[in-house]
């Protein structure tokens, strides 16, 4: 079955989700995550609400498609227990430099389980939900949604994991600069938003020289230099995909479940290998 | 001669995708007759349709699928060209051969060419490239096509590295809404802005921008010239976007026509990819708000790729520590960092982080702003190409992380490089260099032995006939080992050992092979040539090494290091003194030729490599007396020279001079004569038609001056010298010959056949991998083969330029040819009688103008005569000479000026030199204007400027002259008057010459040039005799006197 959230964290989250609800039921969800049925939802202070478009359903008495107000709220850590978290997380620089890198460590947990604590929910009693639509199960196929929504805004910043679990942006932000490397992390918090480069022409446009002077007759021909000297061929191939790997793999505009980066690679493999003007 | 030019024209269109296409066209000398040339713009003079096609066809190999299709595919372009008097000039190369001269002045118009639409650009170029270099007598490239080569293959080595990336361009499309309804009359209708997003590929890289750049910089004009259309005010590209154009289009042309598989494409389906590869297929779906926020994610991310690696103002480094054999999993690797603009400048982790913050600032401050924030990430990149870092980091101060011996090997093994290569800077211990990693060899212990039956020799002789003998031995970092203790090796479970105290890397499975290699045959005793020794050592360096005993070790070392020799010491009966550097060099020969090798003597001209000769020849007269005599071939101008300096160095060397009509012709007789005399001069001529006479003979050694004349293997007169006997043979030559493969063979195919290959193979192995791929470690196998037996110094060498005054001269004497002696004692006979008559001013009005006319004879017949015949080197061998000569200082990469008093020399040299030979000349005379001469001597003395030939008549030799550039200058006739000639030379050259300066003058043997010659030098000891600037002081000699100076010598004439 395909996945619906691709890095590993967005995985786990479901994944830690399963145990404790009927993987049937969470499984419903999933297509009322996609599909604009959600049409907007917002976190704040550990609270997930959003708004879902339900479906016409006879058997419920619902004629025409609702709107479901549906919320989810998570146990928060205590604030004292997240200012331990986070000195643990920022005594270690393969945390904040995975974190850095808009990256979820893989051993994040390990920074928590210390303390006695989790950051994925574990267990029923970490989740508070409610939803407005007439189906008793839970969860039902709107709180499903919004839980694969979170998998998949997980994929893209870690830190809304932190935000469930009851730490904002401002007080992650206070609690980093406590710390030497903390501070590192939090300068880099703060994004910009990258303007749209409108370009005039697909190659850069050549244009043409105002009344060129000419030098001489010889220089017309052969230049006014002579041509620098050609770079020997190196022995041996270099790093493959060097460029791009420096940027993790799933970039956020790559929405497939194969690794960007693999693909990548076979492909200036082929350029190299199966071109024949690069033979 | 055909020129083939070509370059980048982009397509006129205003379209948002502008593309472009590469045209090849080829100009010629020969003017094409066009009678449908009724506009009067179409080029007149290159190949057009099926001219084209078939010089297509033929020369460069295109192939066509059906009959007449590729003249069908040429299109015509039009090409901006100087343009003379409604004329397009001939290009820069194709000048030179023609009888035109460069324009100082002209305009630029468009002409209409035939030309070709290249495929494959990249392909084609380098294919093109690699054909011109073999056919120089067919066509030439012209510098634009020679430039699009190069930057080509350059942009394909960017490509190769995979920096470039997939793209999308954003294009604002503004289009007017369309109105709702009908009720909107009377307001005014909105235009909304939309957008296109178009899929393309990026080229992001720092090399890319500086290639751009340098390449811009040496960009031709005509590369820029091409049009679609002779629109009116047409003009000339911007070279840098053409460039660039023409390298965006390159890329995507290559990666959208890559094949691809469907398994592939079923992975990238839906993404962002898919348009990029395959820009032509519809692209699927996509709701518009969806593609603008991925773009917008792309955005950023490539925002942070750029940011990758720009920003931090270090490198980061890692060093390996290496772990003591007594715990050997606890390696050591060490982070640290080494500022950008000073890579000496090293900050190890360790330290930083011990400092106090204070401190650490401070320690930061050369490493850039924001040093944690960047170190981290530096870190971070790093760890995603080798992740073990990670491990280095569980901390917050992350200095380094440990390995165990096997992560050792791998980092060592692969990492580091990998690390390496992608831009960290990576310090390995000592001992795993690449020397140090092949260390487990196959030994070969080398002892002389005398041939079987012979007396046995004392140790440390070695001659001709000594047998060198090999056992073979394991041996590990240079030492020999038992069976058992490889065995032990080759045991250990571990990729990495310590072994007698060092740490080293096994390859088990090659340690095995030798191991079997070594128990079939180590009972052998195998023998081989010293030839095959020497060829064997350079080619198979990483697998075998050589114990050698000591007087092979010697050998050897004196063999690569030419400066260990000892100098001979003068022979005895050599009149005059050799330089140190000379009898160093026949020290040199001495020792090759005493152990069979055959050697290659290829010094700079006019250091003096015949005295070298001559010199050799006497000594072993002096050492074991009576010898077989040398048979030295050379070019027939130079016959007279070495007749002339072994006369005057080395005169008990009885020479023959087998030349012309009088020669020995039966072989009986012949080999009489030979035996009685110990040189036998021949020319490269008579060594082909004589050959019968030559081969069968017992020479001692057969010496081939000017080398050169046998590069061509397949020559008759190549062959007939390969088929002489001699037990050494001695190659000369100036020029320096590693520089082209084909002749380097020929030559070592005289004299060590076999050493380099047959041709065939030589050519696959060193030929084609030198030349159409720079191999460079072909390059340097081939030049470490032939070092030991070439013997090259250059003006230049410091370690002779002491041994040298800093301005020689030189005479080099020539014969007449027949038509110069007959005209000359026409004239000689001429003068006899009326000087009987004449008087006073009558006289020395005859004397003077006689003088003249035997000048003219000396120079060439055709001055003389003034008949406008042909200007040929068979008409006189000064010329001939001047041209060889000229030849090897060109290809030494020098320049040269020539004198002479003549205009009607200048000028006729000129043409010689220019379209016969195609060099670069100038020629600045009396009628030259200020302008052209300032530009001349400018272009001449640029450094850019390839070596040139400046010819000046001896009185421009004057004021204001500035020509430092040229370090040989040539005397084609003299002006007898030591001090007007020394003055023109010395001026033209003095200032500012950092190199020695070698002065040749010609003097034709035989008559009254060579005796006056003599006077001159007698008399510029007693410096009283000539005074003034002209020669009227001939004027002053006695009737009797003048009539034995001008007499013409039979010796002057060697046929």
């Amino acid at each position: 079955m395909a996945q619906f959230s691709r890095t590993w964290w967005g995985q786990r989250f479901i994944a830690a989700l399963e145990q404790f609800t009927d993987p049937a039921r969470l499984g419903r969800g999933r297509s009322y995550a996609s599909g604009g049925r959600i049409l907007e939802y917002t976190l704040a202070k550990g609270t997930v609400a959003a708004r879902v478009r339900g479906s016409i359903n006879p058997y419920f008495g619902v004629y025409k498609e609702p709107i479901y107000r549906t919320t989810i709220t998570i146990k928060a850590i205590t604030a004292g227990d997240w200012t331990k978290v986070i000195r643990q997380i920022a005594s270690r620089a393969d945390l904040v430099t995975k974190l850095l890198m808009n990256e979820m460590p893989d051993t994040i947990e390990d920074a928590f389980s210390g303390l006695g604590l989790h950051l994925l929910p574990h267990s029923e009693r970490d989740f508070e939900t409610s939803c407005s639509c007439p189906d008793w199960a839970n969860p039902c196929k709107h709180i499903a949604g919004v839980y694969y929504l979170l998998a998949s805004a997980l994929d893209q910043d870690p830190f809304v994991m932190f935000e469930l679990r009851g730490l904002s942006r401002d007080d992650l932000h206070a609690e980093l600069v406590r710390t030497p490397l903390g501070k590192i992390l939090a300068s880099a918090l703060t994004s910009d938003d990258v303007p749209v480069e409108p370009v005039e022409s697909y190659y850069t446009l050549p244009t043409k020289e105002p009344a060129a002077v000419v030098a001489s007759h010889k220089e017309f021909w052969t230049g006014p230099k002579r041509l620098p000297a050609p770079l020997a061929t190196a022995s041996q191939a270099g790093v493959p995909a060097l460029l791009i790997k420096k940027q993790g793999d799933y970039p956020p505009f790559w929405h497939k479940d194969v690794s960007f980066i693999s693909v990548m690679e076979e492909l200036y493999d082929r350029v190299r290998t199966k071109n024949r003007q690069m033979k | 001669m055909h020129i083939i030019h070509g370059t980048w024209i982009p397509d006129d269109t205003n379209e948002f995708i502008q593309k472009g296409a590469f045209y090849l066209w080829v100009e010629t000398d020969v003017p094409v007759s066009t009678s449908r040339n009724r506009t009067g713009t179409v080029h007149p003079r290159h190949l057009a349709h099926t001219a084209l096609a078939t010089f297509l066809m033929e020369k460069l190999g295109l192939q066509e699928p059906v009959s007449g299709a590729l003249a069908r595919t040429l299109c015509l372009k039009y090409f901006l060209l100087p343009t003379v008097a409604g004329k397009p000039s001939p290009s820069f190369e194709l000048l030179r051969y023609m009888d035109e001269e460069e324009p100082m002045e002209f305009d630029l118009a468009p002409w209409q060419i035939c030309c070709y639409q290249v495929p494959d650009i990249i392909t084609a170029l380098n294919d093109i490239h690699f054909i011109a270099l073999n056919a120089a007598e067919d066509f030439q490239l012209g510098a634009d096509i020679l430039f699009w080569h190069q930057y080509s293959q350059a942009i394909k080595g960017i490509i190769a590295k995979d920096q470039y990336l997939p793209a999308q361009k954003y294009r604002e499309i503004s289009s007017p809404s369309i109105n709702r309804g009908a009720t909107t009359k009377g307001k005014r209708a909105k235009n909304s802005s939309s957008f296109e997003l178009h899929p393309a590929w990026e080229l992001l890289s720092d090399t890319y921008e500086t290639t751009i750049q340098r390449y811009v910089a040496a960009m031709p004009g005509v590369c820029t010239a091409g049009l679609n259309s002779p629109d009116v005010g047409a003009a000339l590209f911007d070279k840098e976007s053409l460039l660039r154009h023409f390298s965006e289009y390159l890329l995507n042309n290559i990666v959208t026509g890559t094949p691809f598989t469907a398994k592939f494409d079923q992975q990238i389906a839906g993404t962002l990819l898919y348009g990029c590869v395959y820009p032509y297929r519809p692209a699927l779906l996509q709701a518009s708000a969806d593609s603008l926020e991925d773009y917008k994610h792309w955005l950023a991310w490539r925002a942070n790729l750029t940011k990758a690696h720009t920003e931090a103002g270090f490198t980061l480094c890692f060093r390996l520590e290496e772990a003591s054999p007594t715990d050997i999993d606890n390696w050591q690797l060490h982070f640290l960092v080494a500022a950008r603009h000073d890579p000496s400048l090293k900050l190890s982790l360790d330290e930083y982080w011990y400092l106090n913050p204070r401190d650490r600032a401070e320690a930061a401050r050369p490493f850039g702003k924001d040093f944690e924030k960047n170190l981290l990430l530096a870190l971070g990149y790093a760890a995603r190409i080798y992740p073990t870092v990670w491990a280095g980091m569980a901390t917050d101060h992350p200095a380094g992380c440990r390995l165990t011996l096997d992560e050792a090997f791998a980092f060592l093994k692969e990492s580091a490089w990998v690390l390496g290569d992608a831009g960290y800077s990576v310090i390995v211990p000592a001992w795993w260099t690449p020397e140090g990693r092949r260390r487990t060899k196959v030994r070969l212990k080398t002892s002389l032995r005398s041939p079987k039956g012979a007396a046995t020799v004392g140790p440390g002789y070695l001659s001709l006939n000594t047998i060198i003998s090999y056992e073979y031995q394991l041996s590990v970092g240079g030492q020999v080992v038992t069976e058992e203790e490889w065995q032990q090796l080759v045991n250990a479970k571990t990729p990495l050992v310590q072994f007698r105290g060092q740490w080293m890397e096994l390859d088990r499975d090659k340690m095995q092979q030798l191991l079997q290699f070594w128990q079939t045959h180590q009972h052998e005793e195998s023998e081989i040539t010293l030839l095959d020794m020497l060829k064997i050592g350079t080619e198979a360096e990483d697998d075998l090494e050589w114990e050698h005993d000591q007087s092979l070790r010697d050998m050897l070392s004196r063999l690569n290091d030419k400066n260990a020799f000892a100098p001979i010491k003068d022979p005895e009966s050599l009149q005059g003194t050799l330089r140190d550097y000379q009898k160093r060099g026949v020290a040199w020969l001495q020792y090759l030729e005493s152990l069979g090798l055959n050697p290659c003597l290829a010094d700079d001209m006019g250091l003096g490599k015949t005295l070298e000769v001559i010199a050799r020849m006497l000594k072993e007269r002096e050492e074991t007396g009576d010898v077989p005599p040398t048979l030295v071939i050379a070019p027939t101008s130079v016959l007279g020279n070495w007749r002339k300096e072994i006369e005057r160095f080395g005169p008990e060397l009885r020479t023959l001079v087998h030349q012309g009509s009088t020669r020995f012709k039966d072989k009986q007789t012949f080999a009489e004569a030979c035996q009685k005399h110990d040189v036998v001069l021949t020319s490269f001529a008579l060594a082909r038609l004589d050959e019968k006479l030559l081969q069968g003979l017992e020479w001692h050694r057969v010496v081939v001056d000017e080398a050169q004349n046998i590069k061509n293997p397949q020559a008759a007169q190549t062959r007939a010298i390969l088929k002489l006997a001699a037990p050494h043979r001695l190659a000369l030559t100036g020029t320096p010959v590693e520089n082209r493969l084909r002749d380097l063979w020929s030559i070592f195919n005289f004299l060590n056949p076999g050493y380099l290959g047959k041709e065939a193979h030589f050519r696959k192995a060193f030929e084609m991998p030198i030349y159409k791929d720079n191999d460079l470690t072909r390059s340097t196998t081939l030049k470490k083969l032939v070092e030991p037996f070439i013997l090259r110094r250059v003006k230049t060498d410091k370690r002779i330029i002491d041994d040298l005054p800093d301005k020689i001269e030189q005479k080099m004497f020539c014969t007449l040819t027949p038509e110069q002696a007959s005209l000359y004692e026409a004239v000689v006979k001429d003068v006899t009688e009326q000087l009987n008559e004449a008087e006073g001013i009558q006289r020395k009005g005859l004397i003077l103008s006689t003088i003249l006319k035997l000048k003219q004879i000396c120079n060439h017949p055709a001055q003389f005569l003034q008949d406008g015949s042909a200007f040929t080197t068979e008409r006189s061998y000064k010329l001939q000479r001047l041209g060889e000569m000229i030849e090897e200082v060109i290809e030494s990469g020098e320049s040269v000026l020539v004198f002479t008093q003549f205009t009607e020399i200048g000028s006729a040299l000129e043409r010689y030199l220019e379209q016969n030979k195609h060099y670069n000349t100038y020629y600045l005379h009396g009628g030259t204007s200020v302008a052209r001469r300032e530009r001349m001597i400018a272009e001449f003395q640029d450094p850019e400027t390839e070596p040139s030939v400046f010819i000046l008549s001896l009185r421009a030799g004057g004021v204001g002259l500035n020509l430092t550039k040229a370090n040989h200058v040539f005397h084609f006739d003299r002006w007898w008057n030591p001090a007007v000639e020394d003055q023109a030379t010395d001026r033209a050259f003095r200032i500012g010459q950092r190199k020695n300066v070698f002065v040749h003058k010609f003097v034709a043997m035989g008559p009254m040039e060579e005796r006056i010659d003599t006077m001159i030098e007698d008399k510029k000891r007693l410096s009283s005799l000539v005074v003034g600037t002209d020669e009227s002081w001939l004027t002053e000699l006695d009737n009797d006197t003048f009539k034995d100076l001008i007499a013409l010598r039979r010796s002057a004439v060697l046929e």
